[in-house]
């Protein structure tokens, strides 16, 4: 019985950690957004990043929601590009790119206390990251 | 200034919605982590090596694979470290991992907001199972390049 008390407690406690880390980063970053939205201060950010953007078929503003999954994680990104009303095209491109590179100031030293050089596979994950998201978008054209 | 109250509450109430959403699929996967955790063992598979990498490097790979770094991090970091895993083998499962991790739990949260959940999970795990066979075979030629290198000198 403990053996299966026990890892359902440990499970739960740990569901609710990162319940908490989603209250903690998802409100904040979507009502900001709202807020940002509202002022329509999304236009000269959207100008700023088009030109790179573009690159991987991606509106501008698309670019907030892939660097606050790069540096903080996953469920910021989501809670910034949910308001942006994207395609479904759009989110699938943003998820590849975001489900191989994310997270960088959390994972990176989990890879670099293995002892193995972390140098490398950071650039591979950043540069990889957006070449599929680049990759996608293009197959789902031709598709 | 009524307008913006109204934006805003309007974004309190999506993001908890979201929150809510996310947490019916957060919640059975960080249990059932703890119990595949458990089974660290059960799953040294009688034929191990897949990718050049082998039973022993299948813990920390299979871990990362389905638990993900965050909450895999103990024991991928223990049975790395640890472990006889030549240098290679270990980069070889690192670098695997550091593409390829939490594969259910990243592609499931972003299903929730409209991305394609299939093309997410096989574009990324063929992606990294080619990318890592590359990277070994060129390993392979390196190491044999300095093997022949040094007998020549």
């Amino acid at each position: 019985m403990k053996e299966f008390v026990d890892p359902l407690k440990k499970g739960l406690l740990n569901g609710l950690s990162v319940t908490y880390t989603m209250v903690k980063v998802i409100i904040p970053c979507y009502v900001l957004i709202e807020f940002i939205k509202y002022y329509d201060l999304l236009r000269p950010v959207a100008t700023f990043f088009k030109p790179v953007m573009r690159l991987l078929d991606l509106p501008g503003e698309a670019a907030l929601g892939l660097l606050a999954g790069f540096f903080i994680n996953l469920y910021a990104a989501i809670a910034i590009l949910s308001p942006l009303n994207l395609s479904p095209k759009e989110i699938t491109v943003c998820a590849l790119n975001l489900g191989i590179c994310h997270s960088l100031t959390v994972e990176t030293p989990v890879t670099r206390k293995t002892g193995v050089n972390y140098v490398p596979l950071l650039f591979l994950r950043l540069f990889l990251g957006l070449f599929a998201g680049w990759a996608v978008g293009i197959l789902w054209k031709i598709w | 200034m009524e307008d913006l109250v109204k934006v805003l509450l309007g974004g309190l109430y999506s993001s908890v919605s979201l929150i809510l959403k996310l947490l019916l699929i957060i919640l059975p996967l960080t249990i059932s982590y703890e119990f595949l955790k458990l089974k660290e063992k059960s799953y040294l598979g009688k034929k191990g090596a897949f990718l050049g990498i082998s039973k022993e490097g299948l813990i920390p790979l299979i871990t990362g694979i389905f638990v993900g770094l965050t909450y895999g991090a103990g024991i991928i970091i223990h049975s790395i470290r640890y472990s006889n895993l030549s240098k290679s083998e270990a980069f070889l499962v690192l670098l695997f991992l550091s593409i390829c991790h939490a594969i259910i739990e990243d592609t499931l949260i972003f299903a929730v907001i409209g991305a394609d959940e299939s093309i997410l999970i096989f574009s990324r795990f063929f992606l990294t199972t080619l990318l890592t066979l590359m990277v070994k075979v060129t390993l392979k030629k390196v190491f044999l390049w300095h093997k022949l290198g040094s007998k020549w000198s």
